[in-house]
């Protein structure tokens, strides 16, 4: 006897069935087309790098790769020497950017000045050293407290200027290392709001004039103190929208003096180099934009030598980079 | 002729402990393997933006978190405020938020504080790009566990263009800021 064969009464419906069983995962499943953010959930960071996309009268010219671990800092010594301090030595640099010299450091050193006589002054978190120009070191000045954070160091005659995000202060010490003036602080009763630091970026300069030039990062711009701690004058210039303003929280940097007179910049975020006035705060000219470097850093410093190079410190690259005047615009400086 | 046996009692007995013994074992297999949750790297992070658009939950269960001790309490603070801001007020045309998620505080002169009202965030990220090129980079995501239904296969980590998102044990379900653009006094 014949088996029977079961058959589907309705192949159609098995066939729609798959189908809709198909369509279904592939509706509640596999579709992706979530929406793209469109402008108004995204940070448009282009608009304002692009404002420093102009011809500048500057170039850059040259590369210094110290043999040091994490070069963090610049000074220019007597003789036009470079000194560059890193983890656990300070190179320092002759005429033709070769290393000539060199001295071991305990430590890595945040910040470093060269007195006239040849005296090495170092900065580091919480406390500053004093080493010979033999490289031996001389003294050892205490802690200043637990919440120092020293960023920039400088030196005029028998003035040592050093300057403490932390404590958000500058500093006035004699060469031996006694406290002669706070400059910057807050005084409420006063009504002076002291300097606005909110991240680890603070920086000084001393002109050919010897003006004290301190960064008010918070308030993106510059103030020149007398060397008692009052304020001589200031300009603030916040603008993310123009090239001439600071952008960002904290800004500038870096600053330095060129032998003009001219006042250097350097930004974090959208890292550009400029150049003021510094006695007007009038934005002069753009050195070198945000495309030349690594975006959300700082640089790490700035220094301008003898023969008017700026020089900056790059920590994606260990090294140093050397911007200079075009050769076709030497001579015709505003 | 074949009887057919009865479940009696014996085999009701055998049953229930061969039932103890299996949730036993899969008890004691279960405490040893550790479970997983989603979470993105905010150290890969690049704000794209897609955690907003791509979480199957509305609003996502991506949200804006402050490091406080990488904070550097800016009064002109570029997560807060829209960039051509001339107040460094908190009306809602200052605001880069667009959900006006970020509550400003009053700390002493010139610092504020910036904290994340979590319903209203919805995890775009604006804030955390402009800190992070304008700022401290404090302003960092994450997925909120709390929030999230843990899918089999997360629709953002499926879109995420930097491949910040992995399944995490369930035991440390967060990932904090580290990194050199992450600075701090």
């Amino acid at each position: 006897m014949k088996e029977p064969v079961r058959r589907a009464n309705h192949p159609w419906m098995v066939g729609l069935s798959v189908a809709a069983i198909g369509a279904a995962y592939f509706f509640l499943l596999g579709n992706s087309d979530f929406p793209e953010p469109g402008p108004n959930l995204t940070y448009d960071i282009e608009t304002y790098a692009k404002l420093d996309e102009v011809e500048t009268r500057y170039e850059e010219t040259g590369l210094i790769v110290p043999d040091l671990e994490e070069p963090e800092a610049l000074a220019i010594g007597p003789g036009g020497r470079l000194y560059v301090a890193g983890l656990n030595a300070v190179a320092i640099f002759g005429e033709d950017d070769t290393e000539i010299a060199r001295f071991n450091t305990n430590g890595a050193a945040k910040c470093i000045a060269v007195a006239q006589d040849g005296t090495v002054f170092l900065g580091f978190s919480k406390h500053v050293e004093v080493v010979g120009k033999d490289g031996a070191v001389q003294a050892v000045w205490p802690d200043i407290d637990p919440r120092a954070y020293l960023t920039s160091i400088a030196v005029l005659e028998d003035d040592v200027y050093v300057a403490d995000a932390g404590n958000r202060v500058v500093y006035r010490f004699d060469r031996e290392g006694s406290l002669l003036a706070r400059i910057g602080e807050a005084n409420p009763a006063e009504d002076i709001p002291g300097i606005e630091v909110p991240s680890p970026y603070l920086d000084l300069a001393l002109n050919d004039e010897g003006d004290l030039w301190v960064v008010n990062p918070g308030q993106l711009g510059l103030e020149r103190y007398r060397s008692d701690g009052s304020i001589v004058t200031s300009w603030y210039k916040p603008s993310v929208v123009k090239l001439e303003g600071f952008s960002g929280c904290c800004n500038p940097t870096h600053i330095a003096f060129s032998n003009d007179g001219k006042l250097i910049t350097s930004e974090k975020g959208l890292v550009r180099i400029k150049v003021y006035d510094v006695t007007s705060g009038e934005f002069e000219e753009l050195v070198a934009g945000s495309k030349l470097f690594p975006r959300e850093q700082s640089l790490k410093d700035l220094v301008v030598d003898a023969g008017n190079r700026i020089l900056v410190l790059d920590p994606r690259k260990n090294a140093i980079r050397i911007f200079e005047r075009k050769e076709d615009d030497h001579g015709s400086t505003s | 002729m074949s009887k057919t046996k009865k479940f009696d009692r014996r085999d009701f007995f055998r049953g229930t402990a061969a039932l103890a013994f299996t949730g036993a074992a899969w008890g004691a297999v279960g405490e040893k393997t550790e479970g997983t949750v989603w979470q993105l790297d905010p150290n890969k992070c690049t704000q794209c933006g897609r955690c907003t658009t791509h979480c199957v939950l509305n609003p996502s269960s991506v949200k804006c978190m402050n490091q406080f001790n990488i904070c550097g309490y800016c009064d002109l603070c570029f997560g807060y405020l829209q960039p051509g801001s001339r107040a460094r007020g908190t009306g809602a045309g200052d605001q880069l938020c667009p959900t006006a998620a970020t509550k400003r505080a009053y700390i002493e002169h010139p610092y504020y504080e910036y904290l994340i009202d979590e319903d209203l965030c919805i995890g775009c990220a604006k804030c955390v790009n402009a800190c992070l090129v304008f700022g401290n980079a404090s302003f960092y995501l994450q997925n909120r566990q709390d929030v999230c239904i843990n899918c089999n296969e997360c629709s953002i980590a499926k879109a995420c263009p930097s491949d910040a998102w992995s399944e995490v044990p369930a035991s440390q379900p967060y990932i904090y800021l580290t990194g050199d653009k992450s600075t701090t006094i």
